[in-house]
């Protein structure tokens, strides 16, 4: 089992080709990190992933678990397993915290059958409480008038909330306390699993530090150019992306 | 007049001097009624209306003297507020005489002549009521009720209004609610509608010193019109009308919503917020005017139309407008008008809710959001109460 993406090319809408053919394998249990210099589509591949209408896939493929992802639409990947830290988490005024993932688990339950409210409550309390948030974000809209690090946060506890097999975490780090960075690592190390798979973007091998991941790649221009073990971490860390960028 | 108590000469001459000046005003009235025409295309308070087809519509039935067929229920803990409006009740009769309307001195006039039903609250001086006084008018043919209410000084209290049409039915209300001094208080009205029901309120608000907090929502009739027209004529410190509006326009329906927010006096307050969620070939209109009398000086007066269209057949016309004559103003109007955000769409179907389910949220969360500032200031002023 595991989310395999083979020589994805992908445009913005009537735009730019921002991904030129991709090509990644995240088997269940591991933890892959992707890094790359800014613009390179790290974004990019995580939103084409998940849907995004801004974006079209020009040639390529993608499943999840044997399932053709980009025949689903939206929340079907969703309900599928797949799950999106975003990079910058929308606001959605209106709607607040809790009666979102309400519906959000609710559409993972079986026709019929209803969520429990209470256990709900007790969960999404305990998880908040375990990321260090506030309760009375629950009767909060979405990310409205949230801090950059508390949208961070917010996308995390929904991430704990909804059990995905396959997280993709984009620049969770960015924004985030020194605190809350950890807090936020511990919960993800929590989580790690052999039936979970994360994949986590990010610039900083202090993030990686806490979550050690199995695999490294390295996004450039669109395309997956080097993929190693943790010690990819540490010279990207100490020689940036030049020797990467002159060897393309 | 009752000339049997003992008056002094100048309270008498007082008196018949105040019965002149109403009968005038009656006088005025009825010749008011008898000049106004039914709302047509030149009507400038009917434009986008309709009133070809829907002023006329109601005018034809209400013209062919059908009887009311509806029926009343009132919930109240104090029973001695509530008192049934009767056709011999002249006293209050002429109240509705005197009430202005957007553009509808016609319909008014054609309600008066089948006056004779609806409740009265008299609410007394200085007395809470706890539990909110819940009235339910419902009908499956032509009613015409007038709801009355008066809140005496430092009355408070909470008023549920819940209109019900069958389908096909009829419900057209004349809303009268007057509040004194230092009283507090929260009226919503609910129209529920039905498959080719139709309703109108005109709705006159008089505001002599106290806080009011109106809120009003309609779903699913055909046809819906509402004129409400909130008058600040004293002002104490804290006095304000507040206005909200939260209603779903689907299918082929119309709600078309007027009103006045006019200060004849300064140092009141008054805020208007109407959202709509329009979808389908749904058309919501929203005509709002500000006006703040010469003299009134100190006013504050906001006026805010929001619309989620969820359709592209979906309509909506925006008309808010302003006329300031007096000083140190604050006054703002705004109106907008858009889709539902596609960022917003994509971040709840990111966790898996269907995208008719994540529209539904949000739209839910736009209409409550009025509803909840409604709760909110009213819950805010009576735990609180008027400055003194
Ligand atoms: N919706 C869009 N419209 C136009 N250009 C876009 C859009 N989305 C992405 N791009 C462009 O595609 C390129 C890749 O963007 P992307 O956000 O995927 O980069 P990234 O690797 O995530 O960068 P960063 O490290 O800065 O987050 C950039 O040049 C960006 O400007
Ligand atoms: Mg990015």
């Amino acid at each position: 089992m595991s989310l395999i993406i083979k020589d994805l090319h992908a445009r913005v809408k009537d735009g730019a080709t921002i991904l030129n053919g991709i090509n990644l394998e995240i088997p269940k249990g591991e933890v892959h990190a992707i890094m790359g210099p800014n613009g390179s589509g790290k974004s990019t591949l995580s939103k084409v992933l998940c849907g995004h209408p801004d974006y079209e896939v020009i040639s390529g493929s993608a499943e999840l678990d044997g399932q053709d992802l980009f025949a689903m639409s939206v929340d079907e990947r969703s309900r599928a397993g797949l799950f999106l830290a975003f990079q910058y988490p929308v606001e959605v005024p209106g709607v607040t915290n809790a009666n979102f993932m309400r519906a959000a688990l609710q559409a993972r339950m079986p026709k019929g059958e209803e969520l429990d409210a209470v256990s709900f409550y007790k969960e999404m309390r305990s998880k908040m409480k375990s990321l260090d948030m506030d309760p009375r974000f629950t009767a909060r809209a979405v990310n409205e008038g949230f801090s950059g690090g508390e949208k961070k946060r917010n996308d995390i506890l929904q991430m704990m909330m909804l059990n995905p097999s396959y997280a993709i975490l984009d620049e969770t780090d960015s924004g985030l306390d020194v605190d809350a960075l950890k807090i936020v690592s511990e919960g993800v190390n929590a989580m790690r699993a052999p039936f979970r798979s994360f994949v986590i973007i990010t610039h900083y091998k202090r993030l990686l530090d806490y979550i050690k991941p199995d695999v490294v790649h390295v996004l450039y221009k669109g395309k997956i150019v080097r993929t190693a073990g943790y010690e990819l971490v540490a010279q990207i860390e100490q020689q940036g992306f030049d020797f990467i960028k002159s060897e393309e | 007049m009752d000339f049997s108590q003992n008056l002094s000469m100048e309270e008498a001459f007082a008196l018949a001097e105040a019965e002149a000046k109403l009968n005038a005003a009656l006088q005025a009235a009825s010749q008011r009624f008898n000049d106004a025409k039914i709302p047509d295309r030149y009507n400038e308070d009917w434009r986008f209306g309709q009133p070809a087809k829907h002023a006329v519509a109601l005018a034809e039935i209400l013209k062919t003297n059908v009887p009311a067929r509806g029926s009343i229920s009132v919930k109240c803990a104090d029973s001695e507020v509530v008192m049934p409006v009767s056709a011999e009740d002249d006293e209050l009769k002429e109240t509705v005489n005197l009430m202005p309307t957007i553009g509808s001195d016609a319909l008014l006039g054609l309600h008066i002549r089948r006056f004779g039903e609806g409740i009265c609250l008299m609410l007394e001086e200085n007395t809470e009521i706890k539990q909110p006084i819940i009235i339910t008018y419902e009908t499956d043919g032509l009613y015409t009720p007038y709801t009355f209410i008066m809140a005496a000084p430092g009355a408070k209290a909470r008023i549920e209004e819940h209109h019900k049409c069958a389908d096909g039915a009829t419900m057209f209300c004349v809303r009268n609610i007057h509040v004194m001094e230092g009283a507090q208080i929260a009226v919503e009205l609910h129209e529920h509608g039905s498959i080719d029901s139709r309703c109108m309120n005109i709705t006159d608000i008089h505001n002599l010193g106290g806080a009011v907090q109106h809120f009003t929502s309609h779903a699913g009739h055909a046809w819906a019109r509402e004129e409400t027209i909130a008058e600040v004529y004293a002002a104490s410190p804290g006095t304000s009308i507040e206005l909200y509006s939260a209603n779903r326009i689907s299918g082929n329906s119309v709600l078309d919503q007027h009103t006045h927010q006019i200060h004849h006096i300064g140092g009141a307050k008054s805020n208007l917020l109407y959202k709509n969620v329009v979808d389908e070939n749904g058309t919501a209109i929203f005509a709002g005017n500000i006006r703040v009398e010469a003299g009134a000086h100190c006013t504050d007066a906001y006026q805010t139309n929001r619309n989620l269209l969820l359709s592209e057949k979906s309509t909506v016309h925006s008309l808010p407008g302003l006329e300031i004559l007096a000083d140190k103003v604050r006054c703002s109007h705004g109106s907008a008008s858009s889709p539902v955000d596609e960022e917003a769409l994509f971040y709840l179907t990111s966790r898996g809710v269907s995208r008719a389910n994540a529209q539904e949220l949000i739209s839910t969360g736009f209409l409550e959001d009025a509803y909840n500032k409604f709760r909110k200031s009213f819950d805010e002023t009576y735990t609180s109460g008027l400055p003194d």
